[in-house]
């Protein structure tokens, strides 16, 4: 028991690149995907094709070959046109993250939007509030409310999602754990990190639990 | 001739024709209501009353035809764009909006803001008034309406009627000059009706100008100036309520009006 003392701090230091995985491509993919929301709902269809295109992409292949793509596709084509376009390692991944999450995302976004009723926006528009204000003021509030149990699928998802990163050598933590699984000559390592991902995510499913409860003020 | 002292209609409705596809709903629809007065409108399902009300409130675009509220014309007259009628610019839109009052069959409140937010959304956010004087102005209506109680109320927590009510509050909010009610009891439970036919019959005696669309005919005769019979589109007999619920003959009125005195 006495290789848990060492273990943990070793694993410790992979979960924060985890945690900096997962916050910043919240932090991105949120807004990105309300944007990409509203603009898939475009009455123009030059708007609304290449992003249905962007998001078809996203959730039809892999985030492994997104993350592959983002990283080596950049660096080659930084080779070719000269241009100073490669990423590092560690903003490639954030990157691909945050596309594909965007795309998720704004799937959910949509479908909360328009479950909203024509009603609220005539009443807003009878009021004269303005396009934004409604958005902002009236539709916004009760798509968060809407979107709340499908949005937590994601983020927790997202948490293990993290440990795809190692497929360009950031050391998140399950990269981590499997040197030490190296290292010990046993998966215990493993199960280990399987408990971080499962107390983060149990963390986060209370977090939302305490969300929607806090929401049920209104029907 | 002083063409300005004589009384202008604060609602002009000429000639309004609407369209959905190849199905005309609206076919040549004119009235004139003066300040003060309460028009009712009635009619079958389907005969468009509401259609034109939401023509008049800029929810819809109408074809053709002609409507000013409070001397601001919505329609620039004699004017036509693809054989449409042409619009006047947004501006006066939205100043002929703002003079306009809808409320809904279905309410249509805000559901995650309370009763007095709802009513004081508008006052601060497009008027600019001030949270005090907003609330103040929230109160009052709600205490007209009999609910200064349920200011922080959601509105799921209210029962219909009251929902209703908590609507009406939140259009007069912004003082509208013309008030429009789309069949504004049809979502309740027949008892209660009443509570929102008493809130109505109070606004016209304070002589507010509105306008019903009702199926409840005794109220429409009771409350009304004027009442408007439409069926299929167009405008079948107008006059006094007198006039209209006994001295009428038209065969079309007869008829409907006999599904009602069962």
């Amino acid at each position: 028991m006495s290789d848990l003392a060492s273990l943990v701090p070793i694993l410790l230091g992979g979960f924060k690149t985890t945690l900096a995985i997962f916050g910043l491509t919240l932090l991105f993919s949120i807004p990105l995907g309300l944007l990409v929301a509203v603009l898939k709902m475009s009455r123009f269809r030059i708007v609304r094709y290449p992003v249905s295109f962007y998001i078809s992409v996203m959730r039809g292949t892999p985030l492994l070959l997104q993350i592959v793509a983002i990283y080596f596709g950049s660096y080659y084509l930084g080779e070719y046109s000269g241009l100073d376009i490669s990423f590092d390692r560690f903003p490639a991944v954030i990157a691909a993250f945050s596309v594909n999450y965007a795309a998720y995302f704004a799937e959910i976004f949509r479908g909360g939007i328009q479950s909203i009723s024509k009603g609220q926006y005539e009443a807003a528009y009878m009021l004269g509030l303005t396009k934004p204000q409604t958005f902002f003021r009236i539709i916004l509030p009760q798509v968060v409310k809407r979107v709340l149990p499908a949005s937590a699928n994601e983020v927790i998802t997202l948490v293990k999602d993290t440990s795809l990163a190692q497929v360009i050598a950031v050391t998140e933590l399950f990269a981590l754990a499997k040197k030490q699984q190296a290292a010990y000559a046993s998966i215990y390592p493993l199960f280990v990190a399987g408990v971080f991902y499962y107390v983060a995510n149990l963390l986060l499913s209370l977090l939302f639990a305490y969300a929607e409860r806090k929401l049920n003020y209104y029907k | 001739m002083d063409m300005q002292s004589e009384k202008q209609p604060i609602l002009k409705v000429a000639h309004v024709k609407k369209s959905f596809g190849r199905n005309q709903v609206l076919k040549d629809i004119s009235f004139d209501l003066n300040a003060g007065e309460v028009l009712s409108i009635i009619g079958p399902s389907g005969s468009g009353k509401s259609t034109l009300l939401r023509c008049i409130t800029q929810l819809e675009t109408l074809d053709s035809g002609f409507v000013s509220v409070n001397g601001k014309d919505m329609i620039l007259a004699g004017q036509t764009k693809n054989g449409m009628a042409k619009y006047a610019q947004a501006s006066v839109l939205r100043e002929i909006r703002l003079s306009t009052g809808l409320v809904f069959q279905n309410f249509n409140l805000f559901p995650h803001l309370t009763v007095l937010q709802n009513i004081t959304i508008a006052p601060i956010r497009v008027l600019g008034m001030d949270r005090p004087a907003a609330r103040n102005l929230g109160l009052e209506l709600l205490s007209q309406m009999g609910l200064e109680n349920k200011a922080r109320a959601y509105p799921c927590e209210l029962s219909g009627g009251q929902q209703q009510r908590v609507s009406i509050a939140r259009a007069l909010a912004l003082q509208p000059k013309v008030l429009f009610f789309d069949e504004p009891t049809s979502a309740l439970d027949p008892e209660l009706t009443g509570e929102i036919l008493k809130v109505i019959k109070s606004l016209a005696e304070k002589k507010m100008t509105m306008v019903i669309v009702t199926h409840e005919m005794a109220f429409a005769r009771d409350v009304a100036d004027k009442v408007l019979f439409m069926d299929q589109g167009v405008v079948v007999e107008q006059g006094t309520p007198e006039f209209v619920f006994g001295q009428s003959e038209n065969e079309r009125l007869q008829t409907f009006l006999a599904r009602f005195s069962g």
